[in-house]
């Protein structure tokens, strides 16, 4: 057996028989099983009741009796994204974003239910997810057990007699490092479990063994990290210091900056202010509900001279049920293109936020991990979009049904006689217009691609960390 | 010669540690540098392992110069630094396999206790882990990796330093022992009588010079009183 390995299998002889290693290995160990299974259950649950809500919304939409189609319009239907198989491991920004939509005429509403809203009722250890167990806390288990990897050795006055056997720096630096990376594969069984798991509930193989790869290479850019520092400074007290400030610094005060960065170079303008605006625009579309409002004079025109016909009562189609769609098009693009504004300065801000990686490898695996998961913002993004479809096709569908199948005369005088009210009602059938929405998870090549730039950041950070350590290494002494 | 230092000057943080020393060491003999702190025995000690490259000055082991080929040097060498833990988690078979295996020896468990024997430590305490041995137990299982690695070249820190007498003069019979099976042995240190009892020459180091050496005539050792004078006088600071 060579000299590296033999170093390796000393260090994990240490491991197992230090009490400090054993306990808080033991700690970490507990905390990601326990995490990782309220996060299960948890995730498992919601994946469920979102999947038979979506059905239930469904199906009380479609059972709904005659009645005129606007009021459809108006009774609304719920789109529920379920969360994706990974997310029983990395949640990402689900658990604030919301994850149902009430879709209604008129409005584009805000996704509801977000979990970060309701951490009460998980006594605040929702927010403990796998993920986070990994970003934050196992860098200060590695720190725990790694920081007097060699500077241990000088301590005990033992790296005197043990390069005295002819071992070198690089060696000993090599030994160290399969230690560390043997110890990183067993910290990386959970997620490699949990990504199994996930694989077994649909998710991609790929998408899984990325999402493993990509935490053991995070954990191996800290391992990298550690050697680094225990081979540029001397003493243990030191060493500990260095690699917490790092741990401060690219887990709590970077992501910070990053967010602000974020926000300052596209700042988002107030939720008020951004309703009175729209509110605004909205009142130059004209009321989708009269059709005498002066904004449709132009169509009405129109319709009259391409039927040529004198009176909206001539008209084959209902004036209303037209204009009702009219406006619903012209209202949803203004909304849209809100929607689509926000949604751009959220990405830029995200970008921003993604692109800070390059300094913290807490920010980089985040992003990576989230966009593998395919629960970051692209993936809210889309279900909003998606949503936003299905939203503006059943009402836009329900608009034709208004137009094509109820008479003008029977419209305008369905609150005063009954008997039009009657004829007003259409046939059931017709809710069929509304089509089934099962929000599914972005393919895995998507998401790939999307974790792309931050898996090379970690890459970047791991083999500049492993190259500085090795280039110290090589001038090694007692 | 086993061991040779000629003109050898070492700067450590730019302050010049070791100025002008020679000296040289034949098969079988033991030499030992005199000096007190911050003389420069350890800083020789490394420079001869090539853990520290001297500024001027020659340098040989066994006719290899450790300043180019450390590995080599080092492969002939056992070194035992000042107050030699090893591993306190480990018992003393496992420090030995370990030290022994990374230096490229294989040894079976007779050899292990033989060599155990050689320096004379009790057998039932071979098996418990060493953060439980006194310093003098530490010692003998250090000298026992020397003698295991059967290396001709001992470089000992302060070996006996922190020891009670009687294990100080175990310590001294052993390295006399040693020297007599033909191993060349360079120790540094402060104490004055257990140079004398050991050692074939010794040379007085102050603040990284030479200030004076002596040499036992044929079948004497070194008077004790002349070296004790001349340390509180030249060497002692």
């Amino acid at each position: 057996m060579n000299s590296m390995w033999l170093i390796a299998r000393e260090e994990w002889r240490y491991w197992v028989r230090s009490r400090l290693a054993r306990v808080s290995v033991l700690i970490f160990v507990g905390l990601i099983i326990a995490s990782s299974l309220f996060s299960t259950l948890q995730t498992l649950d919601a994946r469920h009741q979102r999947l038979h809500q979506q059905e239930v919304a469904e199906q009380t939409f479609l059972s709904q009796p005659a009645r005129h189609p606007h009021r459809m319009v108006h009774y609304g239907h719920y789109a529920f994204r379920p969360p994706p198989p990974l997310a029983v491991f990395d949640p990402g920004i689900d658990v604030v974003t919301g994850q149902s939509i009430f879709l209604e005429g008129h409005r584009q509403n805000t996704a509801m239910f977000a979990d970060a809203r309701a951490q009460a009722k998980a006594g605040g250890f929702g927010i403990l997810t796998p993920a986070m167990v990994y970003q934050i806390l196992f860098p200060l288990l590695l720190i725990i057990i790694g920081h007097d990897i060699v500077a241990r050795e000088r301590e005990a006055r033992t790296l005197a007699p043990l390069m005295g056997q002819g071992v070198t720096g690089i060696t000993l630096y090599c030994g160290k490092a399969l230690a560390l990376l043997g110890l990183v594969g067993v910290l990386a069984l959970p997620v490699l479990l949990v990504s199994v798991m996930s694989v077994l509930l649909g998710e991609s193989i790929p998408a899984g063994l990325f999402l493993t790869l990509t935490y053991a290479l995070f954990l191996t850019c800290w391992s990298a990290l550690l050697l680094l520092v225990s081979f540029a400074f001397k003493t243990r007290g030191i060493i500990l210091a260095v690699l917490m400030l790092f741990w401060l610094f690219g887990t709590l005060i970077i992501p910070r900056i990053a967010v602000a960065t974020g926000d300052a170079s596209f700042p988002t303008e107030g939720k008020i202010l951004t309703d009175l605006r729209m509110k605004d625009d909205l009142r130059e579309i004209g009321d989708g509900h009269n059709d005498a409002d002066p904004t449709f004079s132009k169509l009405k025109a129109e319709l009259l001279a391409q039927y040529n016909v004198g009176n909206v009562e001539d008209l084959p189609m209902n004036f209303r049920g037209v204009v009702a769609s009219t406006a619903e098009a012209r209202l949803t693009k203004t909304l849209n293109d809100y929607a689509e504004k926000r949604m751009e300065r959220e990405s830029r801000q995200s970008r921003i936020i993604r692109d800070f990686g390059a300094l913290s490898p807490f920010l980089a695996v985040g992003h990576a991990s989230k966009s593998i998961a395919g629960t970051d913002l692209k993936s809210h993004h889309r279900f909003l979009r998606e949503a936003e479809v299905l939203r503006f096709g059943y009402v836009q569908a329900l608009n034709e049904v208004h137009a094509g199948q109820i008479a003008y005369s029977d419209d305008i005088n369905r609150s005063s006689d009954q008997g039009a009210e009657k004829r007003t009602r259409v046939d059931p059938e017709n809710w069929r217009v509304l089509k089934q929405f099962r929000f599914e998870t972005s393919g895995t090549n998507a998401r790939l691609a999307r974790a792309a730039p931050s898996l090379s950041f970690l890459t970047i950070w791991t083999l500049g960390l492993l190259g500085v350590g090795v280039l110290l290494a090589r001038g090694a002494s007692p | 010669m086993t061991i040779s230092v000629s003109n050898l000057f070492v700067e450590r943080s730019g302050k010049t540690v070791l100025r002008d020393v020679s000296f040289h060491i034949d098969k079988g003999e033991v030499y030992a540098l005199l000096g007190g702190n911050g003389a420069g025995k350890s800083t020789t000690l490394l420079s001869l392992l090539g853990f520290i490259k001297p500024g001027k000055g020659q340098m040989h082991v066994l006719g290899e110069n450790p300043e180019t080929h450390p590995a080599k040097v080092r492969a002939s060498v056992a070194y035992l630094p000042e107050a030699a833990t090893l591993y306190p988690h480990l018992d003393a078979y496992e420090n030995l396999e370990y030290f022994l295996g990374l230096a490229g020896f294989k040894v079976g468990q007779a050899r292990l206790d033989e060599a155990l024997d050689t320096v004379d430590l009790q057998q039932p305490a071979r098996a418990d882990r060493m953060e439980s041995y006194s310093k003098g137990m530490r010692q003998k299982v250090a000298i026992a990796l020397a003698v295991l690695r059967d290396a001709p070249v001992l470089l000992l820190d302060e070996p006996t330093s922190g020891l009670d007498p009687v294990a100080i003069d175990d310590f001294n019979r052993l390295v006399r022992s040693l020297a007599g099976d033909g191993r060349t042995i360079l120790m540094v240190t402060h104490d004055v009588y257990g140079a004398c009892q050991v050692a074939n020459r010794i040379g007085l180091l102050r603040r990284g010079d030479m200030v004076g050496f002596f040499e036992a005539k044929a079948g004497q050792r070194i008077h004790t009183e002349h070296v004790h004078r001349a340390f509180a006088e030249r060497a002692a600071v």
